[in-house]
């Protein structure tokens, strides 16, 4: 408990020393947001700030967790990580620290977002609709701090990690109907955008944060929230296990790489490897 | 006296590549146990594997009677380590890295204060407590992770080239308190280091050369077996020192009227002098060092 108390201590310093990214984080979304309304309100979507400002909310949450990746991968390069796993500190408890804190900074991100969010128009009908929606940030924040730290302990290697952190994360970002609807897409993109696990977590968070989970199916189509995967329609409902699923998946994953890596090489650049190999 | 570090037959390959080959070894607790070798010979492999961070490819290595293998948790708990290269969390400050170190090593809440006081005093660092590790120059990085590393009161300490880039001063201090560790708190001490002359200290000193052990004892007795002493003597009456020298059978070489004479034992050489009073305008002694024993066993090649 020490341990993991006093990793999420240190991460969340180390965050909240970083005011340039703290800025940042928050005023981006405001800029995405006017530029958003504007394009939503051409489709039939009938509140269209409160759609897309729901969606920022729960991206938002997504990238801040997927910092976990790119802090570890620091923690890595720096050799600090040595220092952290030379002590008798199990690595169960690293994984769990780690995950908790990026999980907790990125709800508290995603808090600050909903409260400015009030000020500009946003309405909860139900005093339970805030309380369920930080639940569930904080439930999208585990399960991508989860698949952040897998990716961290997999690549290893801050040049490469650069790249892939790109490659992953702009189709998850633009192709999960947050800042262009699902059904403007392309078909190609579309299939694209099933596969992508944020189109689950931001559909399943938009009708829990619009308090419309209980609405009939033709209308949850018709405003958005369900939608049809070939000729399977997924409802929120169906999102939400889909995302519990690839959650546990990468917990399990980012757990036993984490355990399993072998550390003694992260000091050594690609090139140096590769001499070494020969 | 019993053996804190037992290693046997260890073995560590990377790939194809034998760093370490069936290399044994024992360390005497409470000792200094000084690991010497060219670049690249394997020291830093054996450190992290003792340290639990690598893992063997063979071999027994043991730590307090236990084997690491299965006891990870244990001797990471009684060991303190300085890698060979940074780990300081360089983010945090001096005081969060330290209390960072006591809550993964659970040191009691009630202590950590006063220890890490403690620490910083060894190391005179004190006015430090509160700077960004980044600000510090390299150091008193390094004097910080030595500090780090004394905190949970170790039972071994690894030392990795613990001193590289550091001025004389901070050096002499160093090992001024790692004496004074393994005198007054028994702890035992390993370390590697390119200054011979550091090693002069240890109890023990091993030499290791693409990956195996090649010479292993006190440095005195290294420096007996490796190293002759030279004596430089300059004389007003030279033909007699020279018949005397023949006489001893001892070889000498000449330069600017200089005998060079090199002898394995020094006290043969001014006891004969003594005794036929020779007279003797200049005497230059140059004792073997450990440098001179550590280019003699591992030759003047640069490694790759
Ligand atoms: N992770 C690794 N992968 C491949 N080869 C490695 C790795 N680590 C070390 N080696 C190789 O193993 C050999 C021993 O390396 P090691 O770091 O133990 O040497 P060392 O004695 O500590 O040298 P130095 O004095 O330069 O620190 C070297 O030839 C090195 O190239
Ligand atoms: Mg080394």
């Amino acid at each position: 408990m020490r341990i993991i108390s006093a990793l999420c201590m240190r991460n969340i310093r180390l965050f909240l020393r970083n005011r340039v990214q703290l800025v940042l984080i928050l005023i981006m979304p405001f800029f995405y947001l006017y530029l958003l309304s504007t394009i939503f309100k051409s489709t039939d979507i009938s509140d269209p700030t409160n759609y897309v400002l729901s969606g920022i909310i729960i991206i938002v949450v997504f990238q801040t967790s997927l910092n976990i990746a790119a802090s570890t991968i620091d923690d890595m390069v720096s050799g600090y990580m040595k220092e952290v796993l030379v002590s008798p500190a199990k690595r169960i408890q690293i994984v769990i620290g780690q995950i908790l804190s990026s999980t907790i900074i990125a709800t508290f991100q995603g808090i600050l977002i909903m409260i400015v969010g009030c000020f500009i128009g946003l309405r909860y009908g139900s005093i339970f609709t805030p309380l369920a929606v930080i639940v569930s940030m904080i439930f999208v924040g585990l399960v991508f701090s989860a698949f952040g730290l897998f990716l961290a302990t997999s690549v290893k290697n801050s040049q490469t990690f650069q790249i892939t952190s790109v490659a992953v994360t702009t189709p998850i970002t633009f192709l999960c109907g947050v800042y262009v609807p699902l059904s403007l897409l392309p078909n190609g993109l579309q299939y694209i955008a099933f596969l992508n696990p944020m189109t689950y977590a931001a559909s399943f968070f938009r009708a829990l944060s619009l308090e419309k989970l209980s609405l009939p199916l033709n209308e949850l189509i018709s405003d958005q929230l369900a939608f049809k995967a070939g000729n399977l329609i997924i409802t929120p409902q169906i999102s939400f296990f889909v995302i519990l699923l690839f959650g546990i998946l990468f917990l399990i994953l980012s757990t036993v790489t984490f355990t399993r890596v072998d550390f003694s090489k992260m000091n050594r650049t690609q090139m140096s490897k590769d001499i070494y190999n020969q | 006296m019993n053996n804190i570090i037992t290693v046997k037959n260890f073995t560590k390959t990377y790939g194809t590549f034998k760093a370490v080959d069936n290399v044994s070894f024992e360390v005497e607790s409470g000792s200094i146990f000084a690991f010497l070798g060219p670049n690249g010979a394997g020291k830093s492999t054996t450190i992290n594997t003792l340290c639990t961070i690598l893992d063997k490819t063979s071999g027994t290595l043991m730590i307090d009677g236990k084997e690491i293998g299965q006891n990870k948790d244990y001797i990471r708990s009684v060991i303190g380590v300085v890698f060979q290269e940074q780990t300081l969390d360089v983010k945090m400050t001096v005081e969060e890295n330290l209390k960072m170190h006591c809550h993964f090593y659970r040191v009691a809440k009630s202590v950590i204060n006063e220890r890490i006081d403690f620490v910083l005093h060894l190391v005179d660092l004190t006015k430090w407590k509160k700077a960004m590790v980044n600000s510090l120059s390299g150091g008193m990085k390094r004097r910080v992770e030595i500090a780090r590393s004394l905190l949970h009161l170790p039972k071994v300490l690894f030392l990795d080239e613990p001193t590289t880039g550091l001025d004389p001063q901070t050096r002499a201090n160093i090992w001024d308190y790692i004496v004074k560790l393994q005198k007054e708190k028994g702890i035992t001490i390993f370390l590697t280091t390119h200054y011979m002359d550091e090693a002069e200290i240890s109890d023990k000193v091993a030499v290791m050369d693409y990956g195996k052990i090649i010479a292993f004892d006190h440095p005195a007795v290294l420096k007996k077996q490796y190293t002759r002493d030279k004596a430089m003597i300059s004389s007003i009456v030279p033909e007699q020192l020279n018949d005397l020298l023949l006489q001893h059978d001892l070889t000498y070489a000449k330069e600017n009227n200089r005998f060079i004479i090199e002898v394995n034992d020094l006290s043969k050489l001014t006891a004969i002098i003594s005794e036929h009073q020779l007279s003797i305008t200049d005497m230059e002694v140059r004792k073997g060092t450990l440098n001179d024993v550590f280019l003699e066993i591992t030759g003047k090649n640069i490694r790759e």
